[in-house]
């Protein structure tokens, strides 16, 4: 260490103070911060921000090919409030969106509770447990339609073969059994996905923890409920929330297995804006844009008060 | 002087009538081949006779072909001729596609034809295939069992009973299916009804404008095929069978005595068996649908056109596509359409003078047709908005599958107008 002969004198020299203008590039870059946050920020314009204030102002116009948007007020949001199609829509997506986040977490904590105890071929049964994420839900949706399948499908097949035949539906064709059905799909198709990250939070678990409990004479199931559910809760919730928010946007799935039907059991909002956007002999994106402008809030509304609902107040310390 | 003579060449080179001259199309059959060589090898014809002129055809699936154009044309792009059927009103309406009128030769098109693409004085699709509602008959299946299918179609009681004889037979008695259509559920409902009603009182409870849902003429109807439907007309798994998979279901595997289908049937049951066709042995009949206690119009049956093309009102080139389209409007391509498709057409044609090995099945199909009186356009195709979703919801699915009663039919179709 250098040690300055007079103690008056600093041991660096301190560099010579540049005019306003050069000090600003080096000690306060604004405009490096700013070349490097342009690119995402022109990106993040273009893409998001400019689609949701066209859907904003599209919600309350009347917009057509060869002609000036017309401003018809709020005439479709008073169209949606009486559209019984668009109601129903709502009713499944939340079904959905309320019921798989829970089946999947659920499902996903027990089996990476069996990897997370070595149970035997566990590599074998993470990979195989992981896999159906990896396919696209157009896959995974014609796969279920042959599994569905009333004739030869594999599980009315099952059903007949233990002499349930009587049980033997044709799964996506009634109103009842169309809904859960597709629920089954989509919590077959991520449980894998959140196993494994729930596997991860429990692998990162501090073990002294975990053998002070034992050293505590704590049972495998206090030692679950008491210890390792709530260490690992921001994981599980933010895999509810994560699951929330796919759910509420489900459409590939059901486009390509049931689109709606039957009697709109399956429908969903995106469907169904789909549909009033492309197939309902019309131009106008209004309508569609003002279902797109309500459920946006909905989803919000819906995160937020998941957001709430699941505060922890008080942090967990280890 | 130097630069006049520069801006002098460059405006001439400018004022120059273009040497090559591209025309776009896009269109639906991306998966029919016969009707892609169709049109391809009018469109070469086409570019031989007019050198300089090229044609370029992209081929879609109907769905993405018309997600393709509504943002296109949105954007005021798109090709210069598009593929669109009689029920997308809208591209009238928003003044996106040219009134032919004075551009095709009219006198090659049907006028039945010509009427289903007018619209507010104009007309605006050239009409290249038509179908028409057809009940295909297994007839070997019909015969073992004893019953016998009268061409002009089975009246009241007589249909029924055949349909319960072979369901009780442990046969399928018609292999309708939905799982990717809004349409082949309906078939039956829709031919009763326009049967029940007349085809100018069918048109207008489509179109919502004077007879209405619980007209005691629509229960009584709607009671028929009720009565069809719970006699196990259709198969368990209806919901979820294809459009290829009926035809399979038909005559192949597992085998049915009926398929009420358009008449577009031969594109798929005429393939090679092992390409999923007819088996070599099957006995193939064409009947008309069930006729329904006190039918006004015994006679009156389907006819749609199908997929047809369209000039895009917003192209440079609007006259020689019409010109490519007037190339494909003669009695001649119309003979040829009808041999290389096995499906009727809009362009005036001679299906009696089809010779070789499919000239029975258009004898069948004449004999069927023999005095009919149309309706134009299957219900979706009249319909729009909630009142054509509700239609395939509810006549095309819920109803036929069983899952709702004549009452629940006529509540919600009445509420979706």
């Amino acid at each position: 260490m250098a040690v300055p002969k007079d103690m008056n004198v600093p041991a660096i020299k301190v560099a010579k103070v540049p005019p306003s203008g050069e000090r600003d590039d080096h000690a306060n870059p604004r405009s490096a911060i700013a070349m490097f946050l342009l690119p995402a920020l022109l990106v993040y314009a273009a893409f998001t921000a400019l689609p949701v204030a066209r859907t904003l102002y599209n919600s309350t116009h009347l917009v057509v090919p060869n002609r000036p948007p017309e401003w018809v007020g709020f005439t479709h949001y008073i169209e949606l409030w009486t559209d019984t199609i668009f109601w129903k829509a709502v009713w499944n997506t939340l079904t959905w969106a309320a019921v798989a986040p829970i089946l999947e977490v659920s499902v996903a904590t027990l089996l990476a509770l069996a990897l997370y105890a070595k149970v035997p071929f566990s590599r074998f049964l993470r990979v195989a447990w992981f896999t159906p994420v990896l396919m696209s839900y157009v896959v995974v949706g014609i796969l279920w339609m042959w599994i569905y399948n009333y004739d030869w499908g594999a599980l009315n097949t099952m059903l007949r073969a233990v002499g349930l035949g009587d049980w033997a539906s044709p799964w996506l064709g009634h109103p009842d059994t169309a809904l859960p059905s597709l629920i089954a799909v989509t919590t077959w198709m991520w449980t894998g996905f959140n196993m494994v990250v729930i596997l991860a939070a429990m692998s990162s678990l501090p073990t002294e923890v975990l053998e002070a409990a034992e050293l505590d004479n704590c049972g495998w199931f206090g030692k679950l409920w008491f210890v390792i559910l709530p260490l690992i809760r921001p994981t599980l919730l933010n895999l509810v929330v994560l699951s929330f928010i796919g759910k509420m946007k489900i459409f590939d799935l059901v486009w390509v297995t049931t689109q709606g039907n039957p009697l709109w059991a399956t429908e969903t909002v995106s469907t169904y804006v789909y549909k009033r956007a492309f197939q309902w002999s019309t131009f106008d994106l209004g309508y569609p844009s003002t279902i797109a402008v309500i459920w946006f809030f909905i989803v919000m509304a819906g995160v937020l008060g998941l957001t709430l609902l699941f505060r922890q107040r008080e942090k967990l310390e280890y | 002087m130097k630069k006049a003579i520069i801006l002098g060449t460059v405006l001439g080179a400018m004022s120059l009538p273009a040497t090559a001259q591209e025309l776009t199309l896009w269109s639906h059959w991306a998966d029919q081949q016969a009707k892609v060589e169709f049109v391809e090898s009018a469109a070469r014809a086409f570019e031989e006779a007019n050198p300089g002129v090229t044609i370029d055809i992209t081929w879609y699936q109907k769905e993405p072909l018309y997600a393709a154009l509504k943002t296109a044309l949105t954007a005021g792009q798109g090709p210069d001729i598009f593929y669109a059927e009689t029920d997308q009103t809208e591209y009238m309406a928003n003044g996106l596609v040219l009134d032919l009128s004075d551009k095709l030769n009219w006198d090659a098109i049907e006028p039945w034809a010509q009427d289903v693409w007018g619209w507010e004085g104009g007309v605006y699709g050239f009409p290249l295939e038509a179908w028409t509602v057809e009940t295909y008959v297994n007839q070997a299946m019909l015969d073992e069992m004893g019953i016998d299918m009268p061409v002009s179609g089975a009246e009241g009681q007589a249909f029924v009973e055949a349909v319960s004889k072979i369901a009780d037979a442990g046969a399928t008695p018609m292999a309708q299916g939905v799982g990717d259509r809004p349409y082949p559920g309906a078939f039956l409902t829709h031919e009763i009804l326009v049967k029940k009603l007349g085809a100018d009182d069918y048109e207008s409870l489509l179109r919502g404008d004077g007879v209405e849902w619980t007209d005691p003429r629509v229960r009584a109807g709607l009671e028929y095929a009720k009565s069809i439907i719970d006699a196990g007309a259709f198969p368990a798994s209806f919901s979820s069978i294809k459009l290829g998979e009926a035809h399979r279901y038909f005559h192949t595997q597992p085998g049915a005595a009926m398929l009420q289908m358009g008449s577009f049937y031969p594109s798929r049951a005429f393939a090679a068996p092992d390409e999923g066709g007819e088996p070599d042995s099957f006995e193939l009949g064409i009947v008309n649908g069930p006729i329904p206690p006190d039918a006004a119009c015994p006679t009156c049956k389907t006819i749609a056109v199908g997929g047809s093309f369209v000039v895009n009102a917003g192209s440079d080139n609007t006259d020689l596509a019409a010109q490519f389209l007037n190339s494909m409007a003669t009695p001649e391509m119309g003979n040829k359409w009808l041999e290389a498709n096995l499906v009727q057409t809009g362009i005036v044609a001679d299906p009696s003078a089809i010779e070789g090995e499919n000239a029975a099945y258009f004898q069948k199909l004449a004999a069927a047709n023999e005095g009919a009186e149309y309706t134009y356009g299957i219900p979706v195709q009249q319909m729009t908005g909630t009142a054509r979703e509700t239609f395939t919801q509810v006549i095309n699915q819920a109803f036929p599958a069983g899952l709702i009663g004549v009452d629940e039919v006529i509540d919600m179709m009445a509420e979706a107008y």
